[in-house]
């Protein structure tokens, strides 16, 4: 380890399990609000509100309860507010873009967002998509996915992460239109931690 | 954007800020006794990817979202002590380069002094203290530094057949500057007899991996008296990835 502001390589310390204790004292209303930067900001005003529902299950097909679920995604435009998205200065102010949701006794999770932007960047150009990090009991690591859209079936065809995943599973990362509630239009996005080949969801390391 | 590059383009350059884990850092699942590591955990391995822009930002001032201040968990209002050791936890969040992480969000929770959790799902026959609720948020400074005041956790059995106890130990969430560099993992107290015994913590192979879970002691005229100090830096994934605060 370094000394005062040191700049000597370090290694990442090791990952773990939250366990089943995640204090349910850290979740608020709103939390699972990507459309707000604060609990008392109003919404951002730009793109397509739409709400991501699903259930996440573990092996058998049992509703994974007590699950955490993060989202991270570019605002409607595709950009991200962060120095690494070179239009960063035109990100949508208003868009939290990050929320965090937890599963209820029948796995269930909503996150309430806008319709994010797909962009370009050196690997290829990018699909509009939802990166979902997912905690629980049991899992020492967290599992990174990636949401993408049904109704953008040629940007999905041409995303350069998508085409890493066997042809098969595909269908797996794209969240099915699931009607309208709250005025918003409602998508919907299974996971299943663990279960036949073809039926488990697609984790990516990096 | 004072990394940016010539073209003016950082995203070409983001991805090799963030390298693959190092061998024996990662836990080896499933764990023998812990049960849910096998309900959980795929069956199929992950599908490496090349970072995207997605996977090297993230929500910069997130300290808005999520209201961070809570640092002393050993005190639960003016006059209500928590039972136990009372100690001071401090240390930097870095990165891999060993540079200061400014603005995480650090979340930790634990057990009271009896080994139970002030959760719905720990009903084990052990005292809970109405004056411990165990968990807090704060965000690191400037220097990167964090710091809590609480108490020692006690260890708890894992209630499964063929069990084991937990050694005390102390959960943290850290949420960094990018979805890559997000850090869930556990900190252990140095020279617990219970520490080899643990199959959570056993289950990081390498050895030096696994020194560091483990806090530091530190001397009583650098926290003071009235707290047993021990410091615990935690390097979250990304080379020099702290972008810097606007
Ligand atoms: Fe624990």
């Amino acid at each position: 380890m370094s000394g005062a502001g040191g700049e000597a390589a370090a290694i990442p310390i090791s990952q773990h399990t939250i366990g089943p204790f995640f204090p349910q004292t850290f979740f608020r209303a709103g939390d699972n609000d990507l459309t707000r930067l604060t609990a008392a900001a109003a919404p951002t005003r730009r793109g397509e509100p739409i709400l991501l529902r699903g259930r996440v299950l573990r092996e058998g097909g049992v509703p994974c309860i007590n699950a955490i679920l993060e989202a991270w995604q570019a605002d409607a435009e595709g950009r991200f507010r962060h120095p690494a998205d070179p239009e960063a200065g035109a990100a949508d102010p208003d868009f939290a873009g990050w929320g965090r949701a937890w599963t209820d006794v029948e796995g269930r999770y909503e996150f309430r967002t806008v319709r994010p932007g797909g962009f370009r960047e050196p690997a290829g150009e990018r699909a509009p998509h939802v990166s979902l990090l997912v905690m629980a009991s049991g899992l020492m690591r967290p599992l990174l996915t990636t949401l993408f859209f049904p109704d953008c079936a040629a940007a999905n065809a041409r995303d350069p992460v998508l085409a890493l995943v066997p042809p098969a599973r595909r269908p797996r990362l794209v969240a099915l239109a699931d009607g309208e509630a709250a005025g918003a239009r409602v998508f919907r996005f299974d996971l299943c931690l663990r279960g036949p080949a073809e039926e488990e969801t697609p984790f990516f390391v990096e | 954007m004072e990394d940016a590059g010539p073209d003016g383009s950082m995203a070409a350059e983001a991805p090799r800020h963030f390298a693959p884990w190092p061998p024996g850092v990662e836990p080896a699942v499933p764990i023998a006794g812990y049960g849910n590591t096998f309900t959980h955990t795929p069956s199929q391995p992950p599908i490496r990817r090349p970072p995207t822009r997605t996977e090297v930002t993230g929500p910069l001032e997130l300290w808005r979202k999520l209201p961070c201040g809570d640092d002393n968990l050993a005190v639960l209002a003016p006059g209500r002590m928590a039972q136990g050791q009372l100690i001071h936890i401090g240390g930097r969040v870095l990165d891999e380069d060993g540079r200061p992480v400014p603005g995480a969000v650090v979340e930790l929770w634990q057990a009271n002094a009896a080994g139970r959790y002030f959760h719905p799902n720990d009903q084990r026959d052990a005292p809970l203290d109405p004056d411990f609720i165990g968990n807090g948020r704060i965000r690191t400074d400037a220097a990167g530094r964090y710091g809590f005041h609480t108490i020692r956790p006690g260890a708890y059995p894992v209630p499964a057949p063929g069990a084991w106890w937990r050694p005390p130990h102390v959960h943290f969430s850290v949420l960094g500057p990018a979805t890559l560099s997000r850090l869930v993992t556990q900190m252990y107290f140095p020279g617990d007899p219970l520490n080899p015994l643990d199959r959570i913590f056993m289950s990081v192979p390498d050895a030096a991996a696994r020194e560091r879970l483990v806090a530091r002691p530190i001397p009583p005229e650098e926290v003071g008296l009235g707290w047993l100090g021990y410091r615990h830096d935690i390097v979250l994934r990304g080379r020099a990835a702290t972008p810097v605060q606007p």
